[in-house]
């Protein structure tokens, strides 16, 4: 649900080496169904991995993480409306207008990795902040420092907030370390944003795939 | 130093302990031609360039020690490739965990290549530099 390739100015990783790492995991007996690539401050529209995902069997989708002056927010669902509606590049965008335009647009956006400490969620509401339209974060984040998990997972707990699990990858064996299990079957975008809605999901790390759990 | 049918997607390479001293640092610099005091070798010059933490290692000193992890491996010559992003200043003195991981074999215009992540980190999570490199191996 969190994951970068060479699209992202920080990431070494290409999506075919992600869905060739993703085959190693499946030797291990880890199940890993798909990814979704979240790119900094943009969506990539005229990127189609439909072959490479047909050619490893692993379901490639789309999303954004987007800079707020809330912390960062992963976007799934983007249409080229919310793209016209939302300037992705700006960085100084408030949170809460970028979640209410995801879902007039029929998207949806949430905090990622809000327990990270300086600019993650739990800041800002510590400072008094309110999100009322947060229900669901990233509370799994695979590139997390000792205690940032720990911190969104307080967050969870005291404002009763659902939680999803990322890589957050930079590079390729980075995929895949923590994830999120789908009650439904996802195959497009639509398919994760009417997941979410659904609120039957949980955040799951690798190792907890291995006894056959979806992700 | 491993032949390349010996290696396996996956394998780890590493992980290395490291500390760059005051003094590795210093006489980097010196090597280097960047002798101090400056943000790598004084407090003071460090913190006017907003280092909160004290002086830095320069990051070629950074990408040396990465290339020696790859090179101690592969042999002297077997770096292709070093691609890395400098995601926060490296200090001094302090414990480095340098490691790398195999994510793809092949063999391109007559040489074997191996492709793998690596990573620099701290004792408290910290992801100090990542990227990827590509080494060559013998065959056999």
């Amino acid at each position: 649900m969190h994951s970068h390739s060479v699209s992202s100015d920080d990431s070494r990783a290409t999506v075919e080496q992600y869905v060739k790492w993703i085959q190693v995991l499946r030797k291990r007996g880890h199940t890993v169904d798909g990814i979704v690539l979240t790119e900094h401050r943009k969506f990539d529209f005229d990127k189609d991995y439909s072959e490479l995902a047909s050619q490893y069997n692993v379901v490639v989708l789309k999303g954004s993480e987007l800079d707020t002056r809330y912390g960062h927010f992963l976007v799934y669902g983007v249409t080229q409306a919310l793209t016209q509606d939302i300037d992705f590049g700006d960085v100084r965008m408030d949170s809460r207008a970028l979640m209410q335009a995801a879902r007039q647009h029929d998207a949806i956006a949430l905090p990622a990795h809000p327990g990270r400490f300086g600019i993650g969620l739990t800041e800002y509401v510590a400072q008094g902040e309110t999100f009322d339209d947060v229900s669901i974060v990233e509370r799994f984040n695979g590139g997390s420092r000792p205690g940032e998990n720990e911190r969104a997972a307080e967050l969870c707990d005291s404002h009763s907030l659902l939680g999803i699990g990322g890589s957050d990858a930079h590079l390729t064996s980075h995929i895949a370390t923590c994830m999120t299990n789908f009650k439904a079957t996802i195959k497009k975008e639509s398919d994760v944003v009417e997941a979410l809605l659904t609120k039957e999901f949980q955040p799951v790390w690798l190792d907890d795939t291995l006894n056959g759990a979806s992700a | 130093m491993p032949y390349y049918d010996e290696v396996e997607l996956g394998d780890e390479i590493g992980p290395v302990e490291k500390v760059a001293t005051d003094d590795e640092v210093s006489n980097f610099c010196d090597v280097w031609g960047t002798p101090g005091p400056n943000r790598f070798t004084d407090a003071e010059t460090a913190a006017k360039s907003g280092m909160k933490g004290g002086p830095i290692v320069p990051g070629i000193m950074t990408m040396a020690m990465m290339a020696q992890l790859l090179t101690d491996w592969g042999g002297p010559g077997s770096i292709k490739d070093l691609d890395l992003v400098f995601r926060q200043p490296v200090p001094h003195n302090r414990a480095l965990t340098l490691a790398a991981t195999i994510t793809d074999l092949r063999e391109e215009d007559g040489e074997s290549l191996v492709e793998c992540d690596i990573l620099m980190t701290g004792t408290e999570g910290e992801r100090y530099v990542g990227g990827k490199a590509i080494v060559t191996l013998q065959s056999r």
